[in-house]
């Protein structure tokens, strides 16, 4: 262990050019990749926030007695899913109208009672709070008294389609970016292996396995991954501090109450092991590469 | 120690060996000989397997090299030390980094490295050498490194590829004496030469190869 030790470190000093691209190379995909992985994170948690804040607004037939429209707003609240239920009768409505847009006022006054309907106010259980959640609400919510159900996310379901569109073009992006990463960084070290060929060669044929000659390279290649990695995840904390949050306050973009997050710890430690693969792949892949063409 | 069973070795159209059986004892000295393109280096690629026989069956040391994996072909050549025709010999590392190659490969502690380097360089002639890079020493010693190389673990094969190839008269002689040395501890020697001078000073068995076919034995006259 401590000649492969030796033979590692001794190389990635003697190549010490290659071995800083390679490290680079890990960088810069590293950084790639996280700037990506922050935007969706970030875009994932305005989505599942406003996704979170679901009112639920079922408007009765004008025909319903009130006393009626109290029996269902009863029947909902004990729905399982339910955290509170509120009902609002036509004047309510035709209040919260008024203070909102004071100029319908004569209108309303105009066409006089039963244009707005009564409604019940139904707020979800954060847990029930997701597509799926609303639509088993919906459909539980499917009464003759009831004229019409709105939960408003329509869009916010569109924005999920566009979201994960968004994701799969993430994934295919993040991949490319990691193929092409594992090339660069293999090709690197296949130069630093052409450049130690003789004594590859050499050592093969005084009886080294293919482990012993793979080992040093993969030790290198897991130090250009830790350190490519470091460096990446470094530039993406100074991409967060100091371009990312500058420019939305620059932007003024208030997408979200909380300025844009950096990753969590478990996403980072994800860069950091996408780093550590893509080095150790790439060392493998070259020396690999050389190994079988070897007598 | 060293068996050959109708072994033919071709190259597209060319037949490099054509139907070589062969037996070398263990213990035994001898040369391989002929002219260029006899099909000497071939040989012996065959014997630590850097090569597979077209046809034919290849024992060393009881092992069956033919069907050898590719695997089990390194501990093969733990037992096989090899002086190649162009050394071999690392340019960046010195004297002595180049001959522990073989040891550290085996995973040898670094004392017992040192130890048995500074001695294999002592027979070979090259003490007070180690810390010198290849390119500082004349052919005549980096042939001499190549030969601490192939016998620095003690192998129970030495097969050494026209090792006086490169040195003057005296040099050649120096190298021979070295290998004859290593030779009398047991080990199993074969050299491919085509110097017929050194043959007849030190006139071991000797194998002629003409176009890949094995044409003459000369036996040992020691």
């Amino acid at each position: 262990m401590a000649h492969v030790l030796r033979r590692a470190f001794r190389s990635l000093w003697e190549n010490l050019y290659l071995n800083l691209v390679a490290t680079g190379v890990i960088a810069a995909s590293v950084l790639m990749l996280g700037v990506f992985l922050m935007v969706m994170y970030n875009l994932n948690a305005i989505t599942h926030s406003w996704a979170s804040d679901v009112h639920v607004s079922a408007y009765f037939r004008a025909d319903v007695p009130t006393e009626r429209c109290f029996e269902l707003k009863e029947q909902v609240a004990a729905m399982p899913g339910i955290e509170a239920v509120r009902f609002v009768s036509e004047q309510e409505a035709r209040g919260y109208l008024v203070d909102q847009l004071p100029e319908t006022e004569p209108v309303l006054l105009e066409l006089g009672e039963g244009v707005l309907p009564a409604s019940l106010e139904i707020t979800l259980v954060p847990t029930m709070a997701h597509e799926q959640g609303i639509r088993d609400m919906v459909a539980a919510l499917d009464m003759p008294e009831l004229e019409e159900v709105d939960y408003g996310q329509q869009w916010v379901e569109r924005f999920n389609s566009f979201l994960a569109l968004l994701r799969l073009l993430g994934v295919i992006l993040g991949g490319l970016i990691a193929i092409a990463a594992v090339f660069l960084v293999a090709n690197t070290i296949h130069l630093v292996v052409y450049s130690r060929r003789t004594e590859l060669e050499t050592m093969r044929l005084v009886g080294a396995t293919d482990e012993i000659i793979m080992a040093p390279f993969i030790i290198e290649g897991l130090v250009q991954g830790v350190l490519g990695s470091g460096i990446g995840i470094v530039g993406l904390v100074v991409m967060h501090r100091w371009v990312i949050l500058r420019l939305q306050q620059a932007l003024d973009l208030t997408l979200a109450e909380d300025p844009l997050a950096f990753l969590p710890l478990d996403y980072t430690l994800a860069l950091l092991i996408v780093g550590v693969l893509l080095g150790v792949l790439g060392a493998w892949s070259a020396v690999y590469r050389f190994l079988a063409k070897a007598p | 120690m060293i068996r050959l069973y109708h072994v033919s070795k071709t190259y597209g159209d060319h037949a490099a060996l054509q139907d070589i059986n062969l037996k070398v004892a263990k213990g035994e000295f001898c040369y391989i000989t002929g002219p260029s393109g006899a099909g000497k280096t071939t040989l012996l690629k065959l014997l630590y397997a850097a090569e597979k026989p077209s046809e034919g069956k290849v024992l060393v040391g009881g092992v069956d090299v033919t069907s050898l994996s590719r695997r089990r072909r390194p501990f093969l050549r733990r037992n096989i030390g090899v002086i190649f025709q162009d050394f071999k010999l690392i340019p960046t590392r010195t004297v002595a980094e180049n001959v522990s190659l073989s040891m550290e490969v085996l995973g040898y502690p670094r004392a017992t490295i040192q130890r048995r380097v500074r001695a294999v360089l002592s027979i070979v002639g090259l003490k007070g050498r180690e810390n010198n890079l290849p390119a500082q020493l004349s052919g005549g010693e980096q042939q001499r490194v190549a030969v601490a190389r192939a016998i620095v673990n003690d192998p129970a094969v030495l097969l050494a590829d026209e090792p006086t190839g490169n040195l003057d008269g005296g040099m050649a002689i120096e190298v021979i004496e070295i290998l004859q040395a290593i030779n009398l501890r047991g080990t199993t020697v074969m050299v491919a030469t085509h110097d017929m001078a050194l043959m007849d000073r030190f006139p071991y068995r000797a194998l002629r190869f003409v176009q890949g076919k094995l044409v003459r034995e000369r036996p040992c006259r020691l």
